[in-house]
Formats: structure tokens, sequence, C-alpha cells
């Protein structure tokens, strides 16, 4: 089943390509980062909040922006498509498994991402100057290591609420509803560190700063050597948690799937 | 009288669609105050860690957001439904039945499908509305002419999809620059006076979101200044005027393309 | 009612790259190229008319189509249709014309028929008691009373159509234009739809315009058809006409008992038979003249079949 899966990666890029428009304008639609990062450059400007300047905004958004891309998928609304419309069923039938395509799928993209970012990159280093750093090397390491893991839990939550769209109609306003709760609790709108405390005591038993807000932590230097293992741990435990959930319910949908009809 | 009886028979029939499918309205408000709540808290983060912003308080911003989710709710029920349904139209070849009916062409596009149940988005942000009203002690003439620069602002917003629509005789595939816009005015749940340089010249008079949420905002505590209120509303009626010409436009070349 | 000057209408269609550095390179440089739809049509169709269009695929059948009821803009000529310019699109000249479509459709589709023959009573501005005259007429002229409640996505595709001629034909227009009307639909919907456009040209006097690729529709409808091919007029004038002019005339086959000469007159052997292709003037004195020449064991005459005469037409250049 993974012979196939240089050739699926090659087909992948072929699509991500002719897509291109699409995928632009995917990238330009994740603008809260950007916006996020106007709005507390305008706090930050009336005076540092703790260790939080100006160019400490500058430098989280601009890697939440990155990390949200390359950890970001759009599984959800294929699995609602194809089994709204029966086009499940003939890639229930081929002999690589659909979620092994998806993920093909979404690495292929990879690459056109990364240079549709580029641009925005450059002009917000433009912008605030002040935003680079030197990150330790271990920084980079874990901060690598930890996005790998960011994207598998984003991914398999997207699988999970696409499978349920073979038991619902409502799968994808479920989605909605984790989305503006995930928005919230990943670091995406606003800084975890800057969170009023009850709220940063929440998320941290919630596996929302799993898929964002731990990785980007890691890559800015904002975590003490001693802390940033037990976050990748904590990644680790909902990788596992959030894997094993959507092969249940991917296992259960197809189940039922084949029991009711195409 | 007949174009009265025209547009209740296409609202009437654009209701009666929706309604086919089992609406879940206590499901859609649950929604809506979720939202609305994921929408104010960011706010409430940030003016946890500066009491005031720009010359804004945490109340005044509220205004900002109520606007804004009154503006989304607008945009759910009245604009994007009809929006996907001219490109599907445009997709399928059927909008030459539309072109065919004695009616004004933007007009019947303007109503003819409507998800009326997201309106409960517009009652939730009247409320935080109506909230942030109390707070920053608005009286009547704060909130008509509040009331009177959001209806403008919801002028500007269906004259912007307009223009994106006429543009769906060009590219067809025109529901991901909706996308685009939607992501753009997403800077809008913010006063317009935090944002400087080009991004604000754009979120004014470009992407003029900051019309439609700030300034009825700004109305609210009395501090708008009537020439800036009227500059508004005369924008609101030459944008207005611009979109009635891209659409005329982008028909006359549909009508010399189309095969 | 309807008359057509020197009408013209071409295409720029932007030639696309290919592959990545195609179209790379297209968005550079524009090449187009042109496409010819319609050349130089004119003809003219009094009230009442049934006229049909024949062509092959691109013809310009379509396209003319279009032309006549407003929704495109030629590139040259003039038309006038019910004393109108169609591109004006004026409301009264919408109220005068309607347009249906094969395989396209105005039916709501989640609704039943009923409430889109009530959205376009309000849209056309139409007198509720009068339309609820012709509603019920229409209803009854294509049997729709048992479908009138159903949603128009359960209806089968000959259902469908039916109830698409009603909502089309509520406000009485004066022409009607019909572009592949019976596309897709089984024998027996064709059939009700072909006798329902007969039966509504008599009662209404409306001017009925129609293409089609199917034959049978122009030979049960249109006593006159217009052949397009290549975007220019090849023929305008009486059906059968045309498969004398087109068709070589009548084949007269002649079976004889015993076996048959090589020629005999007008005709020549063919597979065993004496085969003669004459004009109809001349088919009885060869009828006649094989009768006494020879025994006849078995005697046919045939017309040609319209395709043949279709295609020969369509492969001559203009």
């Amino acid at each position: 089943m993974f012979r196939a899966f240089p050739t699926l990666l090659r087909i992948g890029l072929a699509e991500a390509v002719a897509y291109r428009a699409e995928l632009v304008i995917w990238v330009l639609t994740a603008t809260a980062p950007l916006i996020s990062m106007f709005i507390w450059d305008r706090v930050a400007a009336e005076g540092p909040l703790g260790g939080w300047g100006q160019g400490e905004m500058a430098r989280y958004f601009l890697l939440t922006l990155i990390v949200r891309h390359i950890t970001s998928s759009w599984v959800v609304w294929e699995l609602n498509e194809n089994i709204r419309t029966g086009g499940l069923s003939p890639m229930l039938l081929r002999p690589m498994h659909p979620l092994v395509f998806f993920v093909a799928q979404n690495l292929a993209a990879m690459p056109l991402r990364a240079v549709i970012l580029a641009p925005l990159m450059v002009g917000v280093l433009w912008w605030r100057p002040e935003l680079v750093w030197t990150p330790e090397p271990w920084t980079l390491v874990l901060g690598l290591v930890s996005a790998v893991f960011a994207w598998a839990i984003a991914f398999s939550a997207q699988v999970i609420f696409g499978s349920l769209a073979f038991f619902s109609q409502q799968s994808l306003g479920l989605f909605n509803v984790y989305f503006g709760l995930w928005s919230l609790g990943s670091g995406y709108l606003f800084p975890l560190e800057l969170a009023p405390d009850w709220l940063r005591q929440l998320l941290l038993w919630l596996p929302f700063r799993a898929t964002l807000a731990t990785p980007v932590e890691l890559l800015a230097g904002l975590v003490a050597r001693e802390d940033a293992l037990g976050l990748i741990a904590a990644q680790l435990v909902w990788v596992g948690v959030f894997v094993g959930l959507a092969a249940m319910t991917w296992n259960l949908g197809v189940k039922r799937h084949e029991a009711v009809g195409a | 009288m007949s174009l009265g009886v025209s547009i209740l028979a296409l609202m009437r029939a654009s209701l009666l669609t929706t309604m086919r499918y089992r609406a879940n309205f206590i499901g859609e408000a649950a929604m809506a105050v979720a939202w609305a709540a994921w929408t104010t808290a960011p706010l409430f983060v940030v003016f946890d860690q500066a009491p005031t912003l720009a010359g804004w308080t945490a109340e005044e911003a509220l205004a900002v957001v109520g606007f804004f989710i009154i503006a989304q709710g607008v945009l759910e029920a009245l604009v994007d439904p009809n929006l996907r349904a001219v490109v599907e139209h445009v997709r399928q070849g059927t909008f030459d039945f539309v072109l065919l009916k004695p009616i004004d062409a933007q007009l019947y596009v303007s109503l003819h499908r409507t998800e009326p149940l997201k309106l409960v988005h517009c009652l939730v942000g009247a409320g935080v509305v109506a909230y942030a009203a109390r707070a920053v002690d608005a009286g009547a003439v704060e909130l008509l002419s509040a009331t009177l620069l959001m209806l403008a602002g919801l002028t500007l917003l269906h004259s912007l999809w307009t223009v994106v629509v006429s543009s769906a005789f060009f590219f067809v595939k025109v529901d991901n620059l909706s996308w685009l816009i939607r992501a753009g005015l997403d800077a809008g749940r913010w006063p317009v006076s935090l944002y400087r340089g080009v991004v604000r010249f754009v979120l004014t008079f470009v992407l003029p979101i900051g019309l439609v949420t700030t300034y009825p905002a700004l109305a609210l505590r009395g501090e708008l200044k009537p020439s800036a209120g009227l500059g508004a509303l005369g924008f609101a009626v030459i944008f207005a005027g611009l979109a009635r010409i891209a659409w005329t436009q982008s028909l006359r070349r549909y009508s010399s393309a189309s095969s | 009612m309807i008359q057509v000057t020197a009408l013209n209408k071409v295409y720029t269609v932007p030639k696309r790259g290919e592959g990545l550095w195609g179209s790379l390179r297209s968005i550079f440089s524009r090449e187009v190229e042109e496409v010819r739809a319609v050349a130089d049509l004119s003809f003219s169709i009094q009230a009442g008319e049934r006229v049909g269009f024949l062509g092959p695929n691109g013809a310009g059948k379509t396209t003319t189509l279009k032309m006549l009821s407003g929704l495109l803009v030629p590139t040259s000529g003039q038309r006038v249709v019910a004393g109108f310019d169609p591109s004006k699109r004026d409301p009264a000249f919408l109220r005068r014309i309607t347009l249906v479509m094969g395989q396209k459709q105005q039916l709501l589709w989640d609704l039943p028929p009923k409430e889109t023959f009530a959205l376009n009573r309000a849209l056309f501005g139409l007198d509720e008691a009068e339309a609820k005259r012709t509603q019920e007429e229409l209803i009854e002229l294509l049997e729709l009373a048992p479908l009138l409640n159903r949603p128009v996505r359960n209806l089968s595709l000959g259902e469908r159509m039916k109830c698409e001629l009603a909502a089309a034909l509520l406000h009485r227009p004066d022409v009607l234009f019909l572009d592949e009307p019976t596309i897709g639909l089984d024998v027996r919907a064709q059939v009700a739809v072909r006798r329902f456009i007969a039966e509504w040209n008599e009662r209404s006097g409306a001017t009925v315009v129609l293409t089609s690729h199917y034959m049978a529709d122009i030979a049960a409808l249109c006593p006159r058809v217009i052949v397009i091919a290549g975007g220019a007029l090849r023929y305008d004038g009486p059906l059968k006409d045309l498969a004398e002019r087109y068709g070589g005339g009548r084949k007269v086959v002649v079976r004889t008992r015993d076996e048959a000469p090589e020629t005999l007159g007008p005709f020549v052997r063919e597979d065993g038979a004496l085969v003669a292709r004459l004009p109809s003037a001349e088919v009885a004195a060869a009828v006649d003249f094989a009768l006494r020449q020879v025994a006849v064991a078995d005697l046919s005459i045939e017309e040609p079949p319209l395709e043949d005469v279709l295609s020969k037409l369509f492969a001559e250049r203009a």
C-alpha cells in the first residue's frame, strides 16, 4: 500500500500546481494571525507586556502563520464532499487506503504552500525587522518534531469530524464548533501566555495548544529547556489519542457506509 | 406595484426552498451564541492587558464586535447564498433563465436564495450592541445614527458582493474569492483606528469593513463627526453606483461571450 | 414576427498554452483565435409559423436562438423579434417571448412545480384570473395533475420537461423558442412533447422556433426548416422539398421474377434488383415503364432518409 506513495506525492504536487489559484487563496484566507499581529503590535506599542515587545509579538504571529499553514489540512471538507456525492465508494475499492491518499495529497502540497508563504514572510520581516532572532539548535530540532506531531493531531482531528459525515449531516457544523474553540485555545488569536490566568490553566489540559502553540513557542525560544520535553511528551499523548479516535471513527463510519450503501 | 409583488414572490420562493431542509432553529441559535462568544473572547484577552487601546475601552470596542456579528449574520443569511446560487447558475448554464425574466437581474439575483435562519446571528449581534450601548450611555440620537450607519454599511457590503458576483462571469470559480474577502473582513472586529498606515486606508476605503463596524460604534459613543457620518453615507451611495456599473458591464460581457 | 438580416457572431477565444510553461506564458501574451459561430444569416418568420432549425453540432443553431431571445449580442447584423430589439431586454419584450432549453431548467429544484408557476405568475405580472385559466389549460394539455405536488427533483426527465413547458408558457408568449426540447427523453415523452407543441401552436397562435437533432421532432412539427451548417444558411424552405432537392429524389426498387438485366431505361442493377433514383415527378412514369418491361415480383418507392439528405447538405461547403 505504501509503494505507491512516491507516485501519489508526485501527482499530488502536480495537482497542487494545477490548483495553485485555490492554494494561494487558501493561504491568504488565514489572515487571522496577521490581524492579530497588527492588534497586538498596537498593544505592545504602548508598552511591552512582560517580555513581549513589538518584536516578540511579530515573531510569535509570524511563526503562528507559518506553523498554521504547514499543519493545516482540508480533509474534513474532502471527506464531507466525497461521502455526500458517493465518491468515497470507488476510493474504498482501491488497494490504497483512502486516508493514505489524503495524507499524500496534504504532504504533496507542502512545497507550494511554503513558496506562497515566502512573500508574506518577507513582508512581515521588512515591517518589523526586530523580530529576527537566533534560535538555539535544540529549539529548532524540538520545534520541528513538535510541528510534525502538531500536524498529526490536526489531521486526525479533521479525519474525526470528516468521518462524522458517515453518520450525520451536521459534520461540518460540528467542525465549525471545534474550529471556534480551537482558535481560542491554540494560540492562534493571542499568545496563550497573555491570556487571563484561569484560561491559561484550563488550556493546559486541552489538546488545542498541542496543534499550534507548542511548536510555535518552542521555535520562538519561549520555552525553558526543562519544560520543553514535557511539552513534547504531552503532545505525544494527544497524538495517540487523536490518531486512535480517528482510526476508530473512520472504521465505524466505513462499516456503516458499507451497511447503508453509497 | 408589480415590482413589490415580484419581490415578495421571490422571497417566498427562497424561504420555501430553505424550509425544505430541516432547519434546526435551536441548533442555529446555540451556534450563534457560541460563535459570538469566541468572537468576543479575544477582545477581552486584549483589553485585559491594556485597559484602553487607541482611545477605545473594552465596552466601546465591544460595540464594534457587535456590529461585526450583525454584519456576518447578514452576509450568511442574505448575501452568501445568493452568491453561491449565481455561481452555480453560471456554471450550469441556467443563468440565462434569470435574464429572460422581466425583472432587473441584479434585483433577482440579490433575493432569490436566502437563508433566513442565519439572521439569528444578527439578533445575537444586536444583543451585544445593546449591552455596549448601555455601557457607553447611548441615547436615542446615538442609537438612531448608529442604525443608519449600520444600514449604510450593509449596503456597502452588498455592493461589494455585487462586484464579486459580477466577476463570476469572468472567473467562474468565484466562491474562493468570497472566502478571501470574508477573511479580510475579519479585520473588522477591531476598531479601525487600531490599524495604521496602508492597512487602515484599505480597511476604510477599499474593503470598507471599517465603515461597517467602526463608524456605527463611534456613532453609538456619540463621537462620530457629522461630516464623517455624511461622508460614509455618501460613500455607500457612490459605491452602490459603482457596483451597479460593474454589474451591467459584466452582463454585457456575458451576453457577448457565452455560447 | 421575426426578422433577421445579415446576422453575424464571432467569438474570440483565448488560446491557452500547454503545461506549466505554457500557462505562465499565456499570462503575459494573450493569443486569441476567432471562431465564427454564425455567418451572414438572414431569414424572416411570420407569426404563427412553426420553423425548425436543423444542423450539425456547433452549427450555430443555439447561438442564433440566443441572439433572438436577447441572451447574446451579435457581432453584426439586425434582428427584430415581436417588434423589439432583443438586446435591450425590455420587460415588455421578455413578456412576449419564452425560451425552453432541453437539459436545463428554470424550475425550482426543491419545490413542487406549482411553486415555480406561482413565482412566474408574480414575476410576469399576470392577472390572477387569466393566469389561473392558462395554468389550468396547460395542466390539462400536458397531463400534469399528478405531478403538481411533488418536488421537481423527484420527477423523471420527461415529467420535468412537461412542467418546464408549462412554466414557460404561463404568460402566453407570442414566440416560443425551443432548444433541443426532447433531448434525453424517452420515446413516449418525446411524442407527448411534440403533440403538445403542435396543439399549443394551434390554440394560441404562438410562433414556434425549434432546434433539434431528432429528425422525428422536425418531421412531426415543422413544415418549414432552416438548415444551418458552419454558421451559414444552407436551406430555407419546406421540409418536403429538402429531400427533393438534396436527396436525389426518390429511390424506386424493382425486384424481378427472373434475373434482372444490367440496365433498363432509368434503372440500374444493384444487389440483384433494379434501382432508379428519380425526382418525384418522374417516378410514376418509371414505375409504369418497369411494370411493362419486366415481370415484377416486388416494387418499392423509398424516400431518402433525411439523415442522408442532411449529411450531404452539411458536407457541402458554402
